[in-house]
C-alpha cells in the first residue's frame, strides 16, 4: 500500500512540475512588445518621459519606489535591472548600493530619457575586533621537529643504522644543532615478532644507537633521553612485513 | 653353564636395581617428560551432600563439589574415577560407605573423599573425610570439619583447603597449590594493568590503575609483594606493590630502560635489566629497594630476563643476544662463569627455573617462521622436552611452587590468554577469558 501511495505521489509531483514549468514559460510571451502601429501620415510628436525615485536616499535594505510616465512612446525601457515596461507605472526596488536608473522612451517621433539617482547609505562596518597579534610566519618548534626529524627504521632483529636512514639522521642532527633549546626522548620500538621481553631490550638498543649516531654528529648527549617500548606501541597493527617495518622504528618526542 | 648362570645373575641384579631406582624416582614428584603416562593414585570423590534443602545450601555445596573435583583432578598426583561408575546412593557420612563397593574392579579406588555440608548462621561448615580403602585397620586418613563464611569465596576456600590436605597426604608430603595465586598483565580495560587471580582463574582483579603500560610481574618469595615494569612516566622503571593493601614500595629509579625484575630466593635482592650505564640492557642486581646496584654482565647487545636458581640462589639464568640471536645463558650470581645452555639454534627466551633447581622451562622458537613453544630443559642431562605443540605462540612459562604445574601465555585461541598445565604438558586449562593476557607469574605458597 505504502509503495503505491508513494508512486502516486511521485506521479502527482511530476505532473505538477511539468504544469508549473509550462505555465511559467508563458510569462515572457506576455511581455512581448505590441506590434508596431501603422506608419503615421503626419509627423509623429516626440516622446517624453519622467522617472522619479521616492525616496531618493535610503538606508541599505529599505525599499524605493520608481514611478515613470511616458507619452508618445512605443516602448519604454528602464535600466538597470527592470527592462521593458508599460508607458506609465511604478515599481518597488531594493538596491543594495547607490544606483542611477535610466528610463528610455522610444516612439515614432524619436527618443527621450530621464534618470533618477537612488543613494543607498551603507552602514559603517563594525569596528575591527581586537585580534591577538598575528602569529610569526614561521611554524612552531613542534611542527618543525615533525617536519625535519623523521622516524628511523630498522631491519628485523637489528639495531644498526642502515644506509637508507643516514640522510634522515644527518638532517635531524642539523635540526638539533640549529635549535639548541630542544630536548627530546628517543623511543625505540620493535615489531610484534619475537619475545616481548627481548623486544624491550631490542627497542632500547635501537633508541641508543640513534642517540649515539646523533652524538657523533655533534649533538650534546645530555639533550637526549631514551626509552624502549618494545612491541607495546605499534603504529601499524596488521601482520604483514610492510606493517612490521613501520613498527621497527625509533621516534622522537620533545621534552617539555 | 657357569657363564649362563653368571649372565642370568647380572640380569636379575640389574632389573632389581633399576626397579629400586625407579621406585625412588617415582616418589612424590611427578615424572617429567611429555605424556609420560604416569597414572596417579585412584580416588573416588562422590558429591558432598548438603544437609539443608534451601537454595543457598544447594548452591554453595555444588560449588564446593566442583572446586574440590577440579583441584584434585588438576593436581597431577591423583586419578579421579568417573562418577558414572559409582554405586547408587548418597554418601554423606561413614555409615554410607561400603568399602567393597569402591574397591570392586570397575572402580578400583584406593581412596574415597566424601562428606556433607551445613549452611546456616552466615557460615558454611563441611564435614570432610578421606578414607584409605585398602587399609581396613586404619581407614580414616583425614577427618576434618572445615568452616568459612557462607559465600562463594568461602565455599571455594574450604574446597581448596580440603584438596590441599588430600594432595599433601597422597602426593608424598608436598603441599598442594590450590591456595596460590597467579599475577599477570591484562589489557581488558584498555591499558595494560597488573592483575591477580586464584591459581584456577577465579577471583581475578586488577592491582594497578596506571592507565599506561605495566609488564613483567615477579613475586617476592614471601608472596607479599609484586615487582613489575611500569611506563607511568614514559620511562621504563621498576615498581613494587603489596598484593594485600596495594601499598607501593620505592625502588630507586635507575635511568635508561629498566625492566624484568626478579626477586632473589631469600627476598633480599632484585635482579633486573637496565641500560642505565650504557647503550644496551645489562643484568644488574640491587637490594630490593634499588640501592647498591651492581652490574653482572658486560656484553654488547641485549641482556635481559634474569631468573635466579630458586633452590640455591647461587646462579642466575638470563637471555642474551651476544651470539647474534636471543639465547639462554646461566652465570654465577656474581656474573662469572657464563655458559649458554640451549645450543640448538632458533631463539630461546623466558627462562624459568623449577623450584627444585633441576630444570629450566623456556620458550623456544626453532626457526623464524615457527611458533614459540614451551620446553623444559633438564640441566643434568641437557635434554629438552617439548610441552606445547604450537597452535599459536606459547610463551613465558612460570612454575607453581610444587614444581608440578606451569602457567604460560598462548595465542592458540586467537587472543593471548593465560593457561596452566601439568609439567608434562597434560591437563591444559585456560584461566583467563577476556582481553589480551600476558606474563603470568605464579606465586609461592602464601601465608594462610
Amino acid at each position: 500500500m505504502t509503495v503505491f501511495r508513494f508512486k502516486n505521489l511521485g506521479l502527482l509531483l511530476l505532473f505538477l512540475l511539468v504544469f508549473v514549468t509550462f505555465s511559467c514559460s508563458k510569462k515572457p510571451v506576455a511581455v512581448q512588445p505590441p506590434p508596431p502601429p501603422p506608419p503615421p501620415v503626419v509627423p509623429a510628436p516626440a516622446p517624453t518621459i519622467t522617472l522619479r525615485a521616492n525616496p531618493a536616499t535610503v538606508e541599505r535594505g529599505q525599499p524605493v519606489t520608481l514611478a515613470w510616465q511616458a507619452q508618445n512612446a512605443a516602448t519604454v525601457q528602464i535600466d538597470p535591472g527592470i527592462g521593458a515596461v508599460m508607458a506609465t507605472g511604478n515599481r518597488m526596488v531594493n538596491p543594495a548600493s547607490s544606483v542611477t536608473y535610466t528610463a528610455k522612451a522610444t516612439g515614432p517621433g524619436g527618443e527621450a530619457t530621464d534618470i533618477a539617482r537612488v543613494t543607498v547609505n551603507v552602514p559603517p562596518p563594525p569596528p575591527p575586533v581586537e585580534r591577538p597579534a598575528p602569529k610569526p610566519p614561521d611554524v612552531s618548534i613542534d611542527e618543525l621537529l615533525r617536519q625535519r626529524v623523521q622516524d628511523v627504521l630498522f631491519d628485523y632483529d637489528k639495531s644498526d643504522i642502515r644506509p637508507s636512514e643516514v640522510a634522515k639522521l644527518q638532517a635531524s642532527a642539523a635540526f638539533f644543532k640549529e635549535h639548541s633549546e630542544v630536548r627530546v626522548t628517543i623511543d625505540g620500538n620493535a615489531d610484534e615478532r619475537g619475545s616481548q621481553e627481548y623486544n624491550l631490550g631490542l627497542g632500547d638498543r635501537r633508541a641508543n644507537t640513534v642517540k649515539e649516531f646523533l652524538v657523533m654528529q655533534g649533538v650534546n648527549a645530555n639533550r637526549m633521553m631514551t626509552v624502549s617500548y618494545g612491541e607495546e606501541r605499534p603504529v601499524c597493527r596488521e601482520q604483514t612485513e610492510d606493517c612490521y617495518q613501520k613498527n621497527r622504528r625509533a621516534g622522537f618526542t620533545r621534552n617539555p | 653353564m657357569m657363564k649362563k648362570i653368571l649372565a642370568l645373575a647380572i640380569v636379575v641384579a640389574a632389573v632389581t636395581f633399576s626397579r629400586g631406582l625407579y621406585a625412588r624416582v617415582q616418589t612424590p614428584q611427578i615424572q617429567t617428560g611429555t605424556r609420560s603416562g604416569v597414572i596417579g593414585v585412584k580416588i573416588a570423590v562422590p558429591e558432598f551432600q548438603p544437609l539443608g534443602a534451601d537454595a543457598k545450601s544447594l548452591q554453595l555445596t555444588e560449588l564446593f563439589n566442583k572446586v574440590l573435583w577440579d583441584d584434585l583432578d588438576y593436581s597431577g598426583v591423583l586419578t579421579l574415577v568417573s562418577r558414572s561408575f559409582y554405586p547408587l546412593g548418597k554418601f554423606s557420612g561413614p555409615g554410607d560407605i561400603k568399602p567393597e563397593d569402591w574397591t570392586a574392579p570397575a572402580i578400583d579406588a584406593q581412596f574415597i573423599a566424601f562428606g556433607n555440608s551445613r549452611v546456616g548462621d552466615g557460615r558454611i561448615t563441611v564435614e570432610a573425610r578421606l578414607w584409605d580403602l585398602k587399609r581396613p585397620d586404619n581407614r580414616e586418613a583425614i577427618g576434618k570439619r572445615l568452616g568459612s563464611t557462607d559465600t562463594e569465596e568461602g565455599a571455594r576456600l574450604i574446597a581448596h583447603q580440603f584438596a590441599d590436605l588430600i594432595i599433601e597426604l597422597i602426593g608424598g608430603g608436598i603441599k598442594g597449590v590450590s591456595l596460590t595465586k597467579i599475577a599477570y598483565i591484562s589489557d581488558r580495560t584498555g591499558a595494560k594493568e597488573l592483575y591477580m587471580m586464584d591459581y584456577d582463574g577465579n577471583d581475578s582483579h586488577a592491582l594497578t590503575n596506571e592507565k599506561s603500560i605495566v609488564l613483567t610481574p615477579s613475586w617476592s618469595p614471601d608472596g607479599e609483594k609484586i615487582a613489575f615494569t611500569s611506563f607511568k612516566l614514559n620511562q621504563a622503571n621498576i615498581e613494587i606493590l603489596s598484593r594485600i593493601d596495594r601499598k607501593p614500595y620505592n625502588f630507586v629509579r635507575q635511568g635508561g630502560t629498566t625492566t624484568t625484575p626478579v626477586w632473589s630466593p631469600d627476598g633480599s635482592k632484585i635482579a633486573y635489566a637496565t641500560s642505565r650505564d650504557g647503550s644496551d640492557t645489562e643484568i644488574y642486581v640491587a637490594d630490593w629497594n634499588g640501592r647498591n646496584a651492581k652490574r653482572l654482565t658486560v656484553s654488547k647487545g641485549v641482556d635481559i630476563s634474569p631468573f635466579w636458581n630458586p633452590r640455591t640462589g647461587r646462579e642466575i639464568a638470563f637471555v642474551s643476544d651476544r651470539s647474534g640471536t636471543a639465547q639462554i645463558y646461566i652465570m654465577d650470581a656474581e656474573g662469572t662463569n657464563v655458559r649458554r645452555i640451549i645450543m640448538d639454534g632458533g631463539t630461546a627466551v623466558n627462562p624459568a627455573w623449577s623450584p627444585d633447581g633441576q630444570r629450566i622451562a623456556f620458550a623456544w622458537q626453532k626457526s623464524r617462521t615457527s611458533y614459540f613453544d614451551i620446553y623444559v630443559h633438564d640441566l643434568a642431562s641437557g635434554k629438552n622436552d617439548q610441552l606445547t605443540q604450537s597452535a599459536g605462540d606459547n610463551e613465558r612459562p612460570t612454575w607453581s611452587p610444587d614444581g608440578r604445574h606451569l602457567a604460560f601465555e598462548s595465542t592458540r585461541n586467537g587472543s593471548s590468554h593465560i593457561y596452566s598445565m601439568l609439567a608434562d604438558g597434560t591437563k591444559v586449562r585456560q584461566l583467563t577469558q577476556s582481553g589480551k593476557n600476558q606474563g603470568p607469574a605464579w606465586s609461592g605458597y602464601l601465608g594462610q
